[in-house]
């Protein structure tokens, strides 16, 4: 992590060390090429993306409807659903549910809304220990850092640094970096956190309105290891995370695990309907800024993700600077789509090329380019413009509309691309000559080529 | 046909061989070009960065450059401009005139594929190249089907070319990767553009073509930035004057 916010230098800092960019990078692309494998081993993957789109809209326009089903079914099934409006709501929530049982320790499985409402710090605050049970999140944990991407959120480690950390938190050998010992190790450790812990929480990836279940993918198991234990088990969830039966819950999980990491299925898919005996489920359903979202016709869309990670491992951006330049708890497009309004340095909605993979990447059709241009157009006329642009860009507007001016400035660029030294023009050519050669200056313009040449072709004639 | 050019101020002032070559294909091709005057920008440099009202005036000045030119089609040799001039030209007026020239505008290879394709070609170009397939060519021009789709598999570039006999066409891996141009991207994030345009530049090189060949103006001065930085041994050519060469 580094200390300033802002996207541009965050990336400059990461792509200094290029071996590292493209380790990173490729290490993402291999996801996105295995998800390209999974998706055409079904035939009717565009036809599945288009009804897991209108699935999600669908809810989202009915979304009291759906969410008060849910609550009445859940209420049937005996579980206890509670309210948050924003993620300190939440967070005492939890808290309140967690401090009646005197819970010392939580284990707690793979959660962004959890990371979003900064629910660890809070709990540990109150004397509650939280450990992450997500091998990856674990990591993170360890090394006290926050995801860097919301599916893989340790991606940005390599195994020798994961061993180092483990020789020095669960003191395995000096130097082991053999991802299978270093598995192993962890996994013992967590199977200790595991029996000893007084509760456990999980996300959400799926709410079934129709069944009062919610539904819980992890690869590990680690999330069933959890709620199976203790008799106390929570799930939080965001609002967005409703679908309205078991059918529509069945066309999102075949597209979450493939379009994620190209496997067909989550090993793990739990559907959760009730605690165990004597036991208790608790349900939280967090609000925290999706309604407000939501008024945007445009930002609303922005609410049929799945979280699978796609559009973050195909972003050409995203591999090249790293989940921690976005000033956001969630990076990459989807990032920028609904952390843009939080994101106090103004700057991540540019750290896009609008190139537009993600939006065809992605599983329920989230127009994620058109949400980033949107949200560049609402800090323009919010006056919060990074880069100078507020200054430059009335410049820009004048003088491109001006044929004349434009020509006038050009024809002098060119000649000054001509006739003065590489070398000192360099300095004055910014980001550009940084990085690349300078444009081979032409001999004209195309308007005057034009102007010459029928001339030329009149007095032929 | 009668065609008017479309073509961006970029076009204009840095690249104008792209321009005379597609001058040369469309007569050669035997239509009536004409080149209405008072063209400006598209306003995409500034509504790319939000900045709409400053969009505006360029916007409609080059809108007014076509309104009332009698011509059954306007051909563009710049996707992404000519993307930006459609959504623009609508942003900012809505009447039926403006409605009239949005309908009117093509990108070349979109021209010469969907609406006037090219018969025949005269001479072989004995040589290889390979394909920029530029973003909002592919994914807003429907120019190729982008490698995330799993739909119907098509590409009108290569369609366009692929008649020409002797010439070679292969592509860059990942294939349809962005360049990392992006507009002002490439100047406010200069080092993920850098980088990304590194990358690009060295799958072009590594496919041993002659030239890397596109449909995009903006990302072939970008990538030639970077091939010459680089001095990889490839060079940059719009599709334009690899058709005028054949024709």
């Amino acid at each position: 992590m580094y200390s300033s916010n802002n996207h541009a230098k965050n990336a400059r800092i990461f792509c200094q060390d290029e071996g590292r960019v493209d380790w990173h990078s490729k290490a993402l692309w291999n996801l996105r090429a295995k998800r390209d494998k999974a998706a055409a081993s079904i035939p009717e993957w565009e036809a599945l993306r288009q009804a897991g789109s209108q699935i999600k809209l669908h809810t989202l326009s009915n979304l009291s409807h759906y969410l008060q089903m849910f609550e009445k079914q859940c209420v049937a099934n005996g579980i206890h659903v509670h309210w948050a409006k924003d993620a300190s709501e939440h967070n005492k929530i939890a808290l309140d549910i967690l401090a009646k049982h005197q819970v010392k320790k939580l284990v707690k499985s793979k959660s962004m809304l959890t990371e979003e409402c900064h629910l660890n710090p809070f709990l540990e605050q109150h004397g509650i220990e939280v450990i992450d049970t997500d091998l990856g999140e674990r990591i993170i944990q360890l090394n006290n850092q926050p995801p860097s991407h919301i599916v893989v959120p340790a991606i940005h480690m390599k195994k020798e640094e994961v061993g180092d950390l483990f020789h020095e938190k669960l003191h395995t050998p000096k130097g082991e970096s053999d991802p299978t010992r270093l598995t192993r190790a962890a996994r013992q450790h967590l199977r200790d956190q595991f029996l000893s812990a007084d509760a456990a929480m999980t996300g959400v990836n799926m709410a079934v309105a129709s069944e009062g279940a919610v539904v819980v993918c992890t690869n590990e198991g680690n999330a069933d290891m959890g709620v199976n234990l203790p008799a106390l088990q929570l799930h939080s969830m965001g609002i967005d995370k409703i679908v309205p039966d078991h059918d529509s819950a069945i066309v999102l999980l075949r597209m979450l695990a493939r379009n994620a990491i190209g496997q067909p299925i989550t090993t793990y898919s739990s559907f959760y309907r009730g605690s165990k005996i004597n036991g208790e489920m608790h349900i939280i359903i967090v609000d925290n800024g999706r309604t407000e979202i939501m008024k945007d016709k445009i930002l609303a869309e922005s609410l049929k993700c799945i979280r699978c990670g796609g559009c973050l491992n195909t972003c050409p951006v995203y591999r090249r600077s790293g989940g921690f330049s976005y000033n956001y708890t969630i990076p990459g497009p989807i990032g920028i789509a609904v952390g843009a309004q939080h994101d106090d340095s103004n700057t991540i909605p540019w750290a896009c090329t609008l190139c537009g993979s993600c939006t065809y990447v992605c599983p329920t059709k989230v127009p994620l380019d058109k949400i980033i241009a949107h949200h560049r157009r609402l800090k323009a006329q919010a006056g919060k413009l990074p880069f100078g642009k507020k200054h430059y860009m009335p410049l820009v507007g004048k003088l491109m509309s001006s044929p004349t001016m434009l020509n006038c400035a050009m024809s002098s660029a060119r000649v000054a691309l001509k006739i003065i030294p590489h070398s000192i023009i360099k300095p004055f050519s910014g980001a550009w000559g940084q990085y690349r050669e300078l444009p081979v200056s032409p001999k004209s313009s195309f308007d005057t080529w034009y102007k010459q040449h029928t001339a030329a072709k009149k007095e032929a004639k | 046909m009668k065609i008017a050019l479309f073509i961006p101020c970029l076009v204009n002032q840095m690249m104008p061989e792209v321009a005379v070559a597609t001058l040369s294909v469309l007569e050669k091709l035997g239509h009536e070009v004409i080149y209405p005057e008072g063209q400006t920008c598209c306003g995409q440099p500034m509504t790319n960065s939000g900045c709409f009202d400053e969009a505006k005036s360029t916007t409609l000045k080059l809108l007014n450059a076509f309104k009332g030119v009698e011509c059954d089609a306007i051909v563009c040799p710049a996707a992404s401009c000519l993307v930006a001039a459609k959504e623009n030209f609508h942003e900012f007026d809505d009447s039926a005139e403006a409605q009239s020239v949005i309908n009117k505008l093509y990108e070349l290879t979109e021209f010469l594929h969907d609406v006037c394709p090219i018969a025949s070609f005269k001479k072989p170009l004995d040589f290889t190249i390979s394909l920029q397939l530029s973003c909002h060519g592919i994914r807003m021009l429907n120019l190729a089907s982008p490698s995330e789709s799993m739909g119907t598999k098509f590409n009108k570039v290569e369609a366009v070319l692929q008649p020409i006999e002797k010439l070679n066409i292969v592509y860059p891996d990942p294939v349809d990767e962005c360049c990392g141009f992006g507009g002002t991207f490439a100047v406010d994030e200069g080092a993920v553009s850098a980088k990304m345009g590194k990358d690009k530049a060295q799958a072009h090189a590594a496919t041993k073509a002659l030239y890397v060949v596109g449909f995009d103006p903006s990302c072939l001065l970008h990538l030639d930035g970077m091939i010459r930085r680089q001095l990889l041994p490839i060079q940059t050519r719009h599709i334009a004057q690899i058709l005028d060469a054949a024709l």
